[in-house]
């Protein structure tokens, strides 16, 4: 008989323990999971085998692993397990140790992995601000200078074409950067041993990212598959809508923020397209805004109240879902609060709220391919993946 | 003060301890809850470890509780309250009337001229009973019982003609005055309803382990013929969920020792009446102790009898009441959605006393089991206290005995 010996990694176990997978080392393998996931596959299911890795301290197998990625979180295999175990939180806590792993500056995702780091993530972008507001109060003579005509203006401070255009241009690309050497690397690591044979023609990677995109993603099919596993007994919130509303006003704002930018430094070559900030609240691109900025918290709202009316027993989050959860909550409220500041006239509220808006939207980009919201891209590249790999 | 001791609950474990305690020279009553003494031994069609059918070895516990004048019994009746304390306990117990003559009439031939119908809670639903009934042949006392409720209007003009029967009996308490108690209130099989997953019971052919007891006994619904209930056909291809609902903390979140030796058995009850059989056993660990270890590898040695490991985790109605079956098999990783003719549920043991409100003034362990109460001269026996086979659920009724003879001795 073959012989193999396990070559666990003691401290692996310890950090997935620490990540949200605490209760891991309960599972007896009874491979209730297996079934209860509607989404798992016929030929080698998870998360049963994910479960038996993590407890063994397989970090190569479970790192390397893109069945953690096919998991949409719904948690019917921890409601189903019989020794809660819970295996939807070992999944996250697996998919969490891959967000601190894979990318370098590394320290970015020790910080990132719990709340001592936390100090030192809000610190960087807080110096960052802090800089840029005094040397333009310095330029202006005062930290709360009003425009010419009286009006609050934030670019008075936070001037577009030199302060805040130029950082976070370099943080959107470097974050671009960073993310595409992630999943250059994810794609390389997820690779069989061996040989693949496709038979027929291949599709490229681009046609099946663009079938996740309009299969998965638009329609948010997976969070519906996800309902249809066996009868749990156990009232379950749906995710599907607040995960639809945030998803779609991270577009709107996205596109909202792409139509400024193209009205402003295109408007430095085509006057016609030119787009003045602060727009007034009836132009049609503020009117977006506002309503991508409702859907938000709506969306926020939904989903942090199913987290917190979860059954503690099979379900809990983690440091990482807090993180996402808080920092988009804290974007939507300073942004919101920047406007009503700005709109009733108070000067100096308006221009804090603004620099913590700035703080909080720059943590959200800068860190996101070491934060839970690095599953967006992640979780993409592994579907597209597994469409390039023929398994679903 | 009394010498006298109250053994709660007639199965094996409660008529093990009285009948020990009688033949030690002490005074017994026995309560029982139900008509008939016996307990669920009585609805097994074989039991370990010899597999015999239960009239083997009930028949002589009953012979020596007749041929024992210090054995007194109370079947329909109930403990409702206990007061006092060790070596002088006043037990208040409720009686529900039988409505039938305290000699043994048999009234078949009236019983079969009824049209009232129950579902027969010794079947577990399987079958029908009439008002006036006896669960099997060899009960124990051989009475029938007159269930008032279930009466028709025209079988009450039946039975209103009818000799040695008095459908007006009204329930009455007495009170017995005793040194010490054994508690051997036994189990019940866990409710199906509550595995959603495994289909809540509402599965067209999938049963439970006791169900496929009932199939399979002579005394049961088809007289011994282990058929699907939903066309009387014989099942060609079986699974066994094991662990239905045990080891599992949403459910009995412990081990009931049994289950899997059920399974074994029946396995062979299956291949007995039919060889040509496909039994499939879906398990997480299998549990064989000690010598039936032996009944694991007879199992397991026959061609039809293949073992899956791996949980089976849902169950749903297929077509011509079929049954799909989900599992995953760890040992290849592969998941598997079959079709089979008949699922049972290896459902396991749970305390009587779980989630019950009882008037016994005994420390519970978190899943119902006695754990504890000796201090007070309580004695628990049987699967009250822990999930046993026959033979060690007798064992503990013996050593109940003893501890209560001895509390009551001497005084």
């Amino acid at each position: 008989m073959a012989q193999y010996t396990l070559q666990p990694d003691i401290n692996f176990v310890r950090e997935l323990q620490d990540a949200g997978g605490d209760n891991l080392k309960r599972c007896y393998q009874c491979a209730t999971c297996a079934v209860a996931c509607p989404l798992s596959p016929a030929n080698a299911p998870y998360p049963r085998k994910e479960m038996v890795w993590a407890s063994w301290g397989l970090k190569d197998k479970l790192m390397k692993d893109v069945d953690i990625w096919l998991c949409h979180n719904c948690g019917n295999c921890s409601d189903l397990c019989p020794r809660g175990a819970r295996p939807a939180d070992a999944m996250a806590a697996a998919r969490n140790m891959v967000y601190k792993d894979l990318t370098e500056p590394s320290i970015i995702g020790k910080w990132m992995s719990g709340i001592a780091g936390l100090p030192y993530l809000f610190l960087i972008p807080a110096a960052l601000w802090l800089v840029v507001w005094s040397l333009r109060a310095a330029a202006k003579g005062s930290y709360f200078p009003r425009a010419a005509d009286g009006r609050i203006v934030f670019g008075e401070i936070f001037y577009g074409d030199y302060t805040i255009d130029p950082i976070f241009i370099i943080t959107f690309f470097g974050a671009c950067f960073i993310l595409y050497r992630g999943v250059r690397k994810l794609w390389e690591m997820f690779k069989p041993e061996g040989n693949m044979l496709v038979i027929g023609q291949k599709k490229s990677w681009i046609r099946h990212l663009a079938g996740v995109l309009m299969d998965e993603i638009v329609t948010h099919r997976k969070f519906d598959d996800c309902e249809d596993g066996p009868t749990t007994g156990k009232a379950a919130g749906s995710r599907k809508l607040g995960h639809m509303l945030l998803v779609y006003s991270f577009v709107i704002l996205a596109f909202v923020t792409a139509v400024v930018a193209l009205g402003h430094w295109g408007g430095k070559i085509v006057p016609a397209i030119e787009v003045h900030t602060p727009m007034s609240l009836t132009f049609p691109v503020k009117i977006l805004a506002n309503i991508g900025a409702l859907l938000m918290l709506c969306g926020l709202a939904a989903l942090t109240a199913r987290r917190l009316t979860q059954d503690r027993l099979n379900h809990v989050s983690n440091f990482q879902d807090w993180y996402l959860l808080g920092i988009i909550w804290l974007v939507a409220c300073t942004g919101i609060l920047s406007q009503c500041f700005r709109l009733a006239d108070a000067l100096k509220p308006a221009f804090v709220a603004y620099y913590f808006h700035l703080v909080f939207v720059w943590m959200l980009f800068a860190y996101l391919p070491w934060s839970k919201l690095g599953h967006f891209v992640y979780r993409t590249a592994a579907l597209v993946y597994v469409r390039m790999y023929g398994r679903s | 003060m009394s010498n006298a001791i109250l053994v709660v609950g007639g199965g094996f474990a409660g008529l093990t301890a009285a009948i020990e305690a009688a033949e030690l020279g002490r005074d017994v009553y026995i309560v029982e809850k139900t008509p008939w003494l016996g307990g669920r031994v009585a609805q097994l069609n074989k039991y370990f470890p010899k597999l015999c059918p239960p009239s083997c070895g009930l028949e002589i516990q009953f012979q020596r509780i007749r041929k024992n004048p210090r054995i007194k019994f109370f079947t329909q009746a109930e403990l409702i309250g206990l007061v006092g304390s060790k070596g002088d306990y006043t037990a208040k117990i409720r009686l529900t009337p039988r409505r039938t003559a305290p000699h043994n009439v048999d009234f078949s031939l009236l019983a079969s001229a009824l049209t009232g119908e129950a579902d027969n809670e010794f079947d577990f639903g399987l079958s029908k009973r009439k008002a006036l009934y006896k669960a099997m042949p060899f009960a124990f006392p051989g009475r029938y019982v007159l269930d008032a409720k279930t009466l028709s209007k025209s079988d009450m003009a039946r039975v209103a003609g009818a000799k040695f029967i008095d459908p007006t009996q009204e329930s009455r308490d007495i009170d017995l005055n005793v040194g010490a108690l054994v508690v051997a209130t036994g189990w019940r099989p866990y409710d199906m309803t509550r595995l959603t997953n495994l289909g809540a019971g509402r599965v067209r052919n999938c049963i439970s382990n006791m169900q496929l007891e009932r199939l399979a006994s002579p005394f049961g619904p088809t007289g011994g013929k282990i058929v699907r209930p939903s066309d009387n056909c014989p099942p060609m291809n079986v699974a066994f969920v094991q662990c239905a609902g045990s080891r599992d903390q949403n459910h009995l979140n412990y081990c009931s020792y049994i289950c899997c030796m059920a399974t074994f058995k029946q396995c062979l009850y299956l291949l007995e009446q039919n060889p040509n059989v496909r039994i499939t056993i879906y398990y997480i660990d299998l549990r064989a102790p000690g010598r039936y270890v032996n009944v694991l590898e007879k199992v397991k040695a026959q061609p039809n009898v293949s073992f899956v490991k791996g949980k089976a985790a849902e169950v749903a109605q297929a077509e011509d009441d079929r049954v799909w079956l989900t599992a995953e098999d760890a040992v290849r990783g592969e998941k598997l959605k079959l079709v089979y003719d008949l699922v049972v549920l290896a459902t396991g043991m749970q305390p009587s006393l779980a989630g019950v409100k009882d008037f016994l003034p005994l420390p519970l362990d978190e899943d119902g089991f006695i754990a504890g109460g000796e201090e007070a001269g309580i004695y628990a026996a049987g699967c009250a206290r822990m999930p046993l086979d026959v033979t060690r659920a007798a064992r503990s009724g013996t050593a109940a005995a003893l501890k209560a003879v001895q509390t009551v001795e001497g005084r």
